[in-house]
């Protein structure tokens, strides 16, 4: 007997819990409709890549040294370098370059490696074809810079939520000149009193930089 | 028609607009048979019918984009018109010009009747459902009850459809929609007839009629709470909802029985459905929120203002508010559903089972107990 009471109670909780989730629930989703849409329509209106995004790869010809190191530290070695060795002067002679980006997974392990920094990304993620074989690069599309959404005069740029300035949640109708939010390392170390930006810190990040450019 | 002027005759609450009466009389005056008169008022009411009930499907089309874009902080339709307005539309027409497809190993007769079979009794229900006094199609005496008839017969066109589409996705999706009306009709009349046991009547006027006397008190959602409860989950699992919509789950089954059809055809079931789930919130406000019913009774606010009820503009006036308030419930009961679609995860069929059978038919069967005992104790309040 107390044990079919007790089922029957357990149950009524259950029902009464359930009711209840599900007005949290509700409460949640009317509460969302009351904030803005985040929508970008997007070709009318673009996203600004941030700076280290890893979109396709931009290679130049001339640096390459033919070392095969984009071959060797890719996942699934990609990069196709058609070379032969010059007998007379002894040295390599790079005669094509590919990289097939329906294949690629953009893990930029080719431009961390490549020593003379022949590659590097760009910003472009446009990569969509209706043939396949056509996301195959060669060296001449590789070298291809592409169009940067900010000098793109038929697209509205607009600046993603980490680069908006302190309070703004809508990139829309935001001012370009307009400093973000926080600060750059750079601007950092400027700020930072002279005995503490001399130690270990800043001899690194001036090194990467020297590496960069 | 003919029950519809008889109830006004003998109706002690205020006749209200009587719109076919008029009609009627002044064709007369032009000097027609009260016959050709009557045959001539017929079509009107059918034709208003129809036209609202698409008119509603195309706003709840409508809605329901905005309101899932607003929920998923996403604008939604917005090029068709002002706001998007004009989407529905757009995309009836697409559907309209596509190619009629039926799939060459399909039963041709079953796969073309089966969406006539779910709309038809979906269309067929909306002559039930009252705007006001004398604003519907026709008062018939057993009203509630030939909506719950007519519903049953929706799952056998989505069997069919299911079973004549010859595909593994469409059959399951037929047989779960079938499974679903079928275990969720019994909970449904069960509250329903509670409330049919409060008002002495099947008819949705007498429904109505027996909840206006006191406003908003006196609407059948607080003698019935249970009730409304369970109705407005059943209606949601009868018209095939969010946390019901195992028939045409799309992760699993596709599209369920929808899987092989385009264009009209597939329009008909898309039509169904969403006049399916305006109906139901129709009927929810009939049965629960006091259909054309003002919260303040119209004919005391009259009476404060020292109006006659039976002034024509008073009529006009009361007729306009029921209407009103009759369509903005139904609506409200569209934006919870719609709510609802992005609040709660899919059931299983299991669950939906269980709830079915293990939940909500032994809470309804309480419900009418208590609902039968409170009659018989408090015959006042209880409608004895």
């Amino acid at each position: 007997m107390f044990g079919f009471l007790k089922q029957v109670g357990d149950y009524t909780r259950d029902a009464v819990d359930a009711a209840r989730n599900l007005t949290q629930g509700l409460a949640v989703t009317f509460d969302h409709m009351q904030r803005r849409p985040v929508t970008v329509q997007y070709p009318y209106e673009k996203l600004i890549p941030s700076e280290r995004y890893r979109g396709r790869i931009h290679y130049e010809f001339d640096k390459c040294i033919a070392c095969e190191v984009c071959v060797r530290v890719c996942p699934i070695n990609l990069p196709v370098v058609d070379w032969v060795m010059n007998k007379q002067t002894k040295k390599k002679e790079l005669r094509n370059y590919s990289i097939d980006f329906g294949v690629c997974i953009f893990c930029g392990n080719c431009v961390e490696y490549c020593p003379t920094n022949c590659l590097s990304m760009t910003e472009e993620y446009e990569l969509a074809a209706f043939d396949r074989h056509s996301l195959n690069f060669d060296n001449v599309a590789l070298g291809r810079l592409p169009t940067s959404v900010t000098t793109d005069a038929s697209v509205q740029p607009l600046r993603e939520l980490a680069y908006l300035p302190v309070g703004e949640m809508d990139p829309h109708g935001v001012a370009a000149d307009r400093p973000r939010a926080g600060q750059l390392p750079d601007q950092v170390l400027a700020s930072m009193p002279k005995s503490a930006a001399d130690g270990g810190e800043s001899s690194s990040t001036t090194t990467k930089e020297e590496n960069a450019g | 028609m003919v029950t519809s002027l008889a109830t006004t005759m003998t109706a002690l609450v205020s006749p209200g607009l009587d719109l076919e009466f008029s009609f009627s009389q002044a064709l007369q005056g032009l000097g027609l048979s009260p016959d050709v008169a009557h045959l001539l008022w017929l079509p009107l009411p059918m034709l208003l019918v129809l036209v609202a009930a698409v008119v509603g499907v195309l706003v709840t089309v409508w809605l329901e984009r905005k309101i899932s874009a607003a929920v998923q902080q996403r604008i939604g339709p917005e090029y068709a018109g002002a706001l998007g307005v004009l989407q529905p539309l757009a995309d009836g027409l697409k559907l309209l010009v596509k190619e009629d497809i039926i799939p060459a190993r399909a039963d041709s007769v079953l796969f073309t009747l089966g969406p006539v079979l779910v709309v038809v009794p979906v269309i067929l229900s909306w002559l039930i459902v009252p705007f006001g006094q004398n604003l519907l199609v026709s008062n018939v005496g057993v009203g509630i009850f030939l909506w719950i008839s007519l519903s049953s017969i929706q799952p056998i066109g989505l069997l069919m459809s299911g079973y004549a589409s010859n595909n593994k996705y469409s059959l399951l999706g037929g047989l779960r929609a079938a499974a679903q009306s079928i275990s969720y009709e019994i909970p449904l009349a069960l509250a329903v007839l509670a409330v049919v046991m409060m008002s002495n009547s099947l008819s949705t006027i007498d429904i109505v009629d027996q909840q206006t006397g006191a406003g908003l008190l006196s609407w059948n959602i607080w003698r019935q709470p249970v009730g409304f409860l369970i109705f407005w989950i059943c209606a949601l699992a009868e018209c095939e909802r969010l946390p019901f919509d195992l028939p045409e789950a799309e992760e699993e089954l596709v599209a369920g029985y929808q899987t092989e059809y385009a264009g009209m055809k597939f329009a008909l079931f898309y039509l169904g459905s969403y006049i399916n789930l305006v109906l139901s919130a129709l009927l929810v406000s009939v049965l629960y929120l006091g259909g054309w019913g003002f919260p303040i009774p119209v004919e005391w606010l009259a009476g404060w203002m020292g109006q006659s009820v039976d002034a024509p503009l008073v009529q006009v006036i009361t007729g306009t508010v029921g209407i009103v308030m009759t369509v903005l419930k139904a609506y409200l009961l569209v934006f919870f559903a719609i709510l609802l679609r992005w609040t709660t995860p899919r059931v299983r069929i299991d669950q939906l089972l269980n709830l079915g059978w293990k939940f909500l038919l032994p809470l309804a069967l309480v419900n009418l107990l208590v609902t039968a005992a409170l009659k018989l104790a408090f015959p006042v309040a209880f409608g004895g």
